[in-house]
């Protein structure tokens, strides 16, 4: 009995160091990450939801000045839209992110086009059930941005929120 | 009663271990978070976004480094699978033309480049559409998907030049591009003499043909 015991603590042991050695946060393993961003995550760095209840986290981001970005759901198939992909920690459950809706753009060069963009600041909204206990949610958006006369390739903007369950 | 001990022993030893990892892990996480804090600090401006200014925009470095030097050669695949050089067309003026299907400027400059290329195509003129759409190299089925996507551009936009693809794999040798479209204007020696980034009107690119239509010849 107390030689299984012990084997069950070893065994606990074990998968906890690999679990602290294999930890890694999202733009270490993703070669672009130290590509300039256009949209930035501003807030929240840290939240706390109720724990095992379903929660909405806000997730605020401001595309720089000057430029505009696809909304979730581009006028044209072709265009590059803005998601966001998340990794789940053990613990935390991600059942869906509402994207905001676009606001209608036409750009100076081609102005009978209609695009459907995002401007300045503005919010995803993920709801989110997370386990007793501090997670950390590692995310990132991708986005395409555009100004009047260039687009830029499609990037990836790192985006990190500890959710403290009570 | 020793075989106890030791059962003892190794069960203390276990969750002295434990409680090691998990400090051990507290510490990484406070590092990783303290980390993350600077990175942040690093990306958001100090200044408030409603004070922020063009300075967040990339800026459009118009003169090439490249200007006034051999256009670097590079052979790439069009969408037939045949593979292209830059090198085959020396002799004619080449506007190199970096585009992608996503990028919605480009899609204005198109028409303009497919009537600029007819008007000068007799006196020597070609452009090569090199498209930095992403190709999936791992996945056989993506790819196709990818060209299969890029050709369907092509067809809409009835772009009758060649269009080169995996544009990607040869934007170092050109300075980096950042931004679309990105236009090299190569002479009839191979030169670059001009170099755009950016929408420019048809104008300035007409211009452009022209100047590297009339430099560079025997």
């Amino acid at each position: 009995m107390r030689r299984a015991l012990f084997f069950v603590l070893a065994g606990v042991f074990c998968v906890g160091l690999q679990c602290a050695v294999s930890q890694k946060l999202a733009w270490q393993s993703d070669a672009k990450a130290n590509q300039k961003q256009l949209v930035q995550f501003l807030y929240p760095e840290q939240v706390t939801v109720a724990a095992g209840k379903p929660s909405v986290v806000e997730l605020h981001f401001r595309v720089n000045d000057g430029l505009h970005i696809n909304s979730h759901t581009p006028s044209e198939k072709s265009l590059i839209p803005t998601q966001l992909m998340v990794e789940e920690p053990t613990g935390v459950n991600f059942a869906s992110v509402d994207f905001p809706a676009g606001t209608e753009y036409s750009p100076a060069f081609s102005p009978n086009d209609k695009l459907s963009v995002y401007t300045g600041e503005f919010v995803l909204r993920a709801h989110v059930t997370a386990q007793r206990g501090d997670h950390l949610v590692q995310a990132a958006l991708r986005y395409q941005a555009c100004d009047a006369h260039s687009c830029y390739p499609p990037k990836t903007a790192p985006v990190a929120v500890s959710v403290i369950a009570k | 009663m020793k075989r106890n001990h030791l059962v003892l022993i190794l069960v203390v030893a276990a969750l002295a271990l434990m409680v090691w990892t998990g400090v051990a892990n507290y510490r990484r996480r406070k590092a990783e978070q303290e980390k993350l804090r600077e990175m942040q600090t690093m990306l958001i401006p100090a200044t408030p976004a409603s004070s922020a200014n063009a300075a967040d925009v990339p800026e459009e470095d118009e003169t090439s480094e490249l200007e006034g030097k051999a256009a670097p050669n590079f052979t790439l695949e069009n969408l037939r699978g045949q593979k292209v050089s830059l090198a085959n067309y020396k002799g004619k003026a080449v506007l190199v033309n970096f585009m992608a299907t996503w990028c919605a400027p480009c899609k204005v400059e198109t028409p303009w480049l497919i009537k600029l290329r007819d008007q000068y195509a007799s006196q020597g003129f070609e452009v090569l559409g090199i498209s930095t759409d992403d190709l999936d190299k791992d996945d056989k089925k993506q790819n196709a998907q990818d060209k299969a996507d890029i050709a369907k551009f092509v067809a809409s936009m009835h772009i009758d030049y060649p269009v080169l693809i995996d544009g990607d794999s040869i934007s170092d040798p050109y300075g980096g591009i950042d931004a679309l479209p990105t236009s090299f204007f190569v002479d009839r020696s191979g030169k670059v003499i001009a170099a755009t980034v950016g929408l420019h009107d048809r104008d300035e690119l007409e211009a452009n043909i022209k100047k590297a239509l009339a430099s560079g010849g025997a």
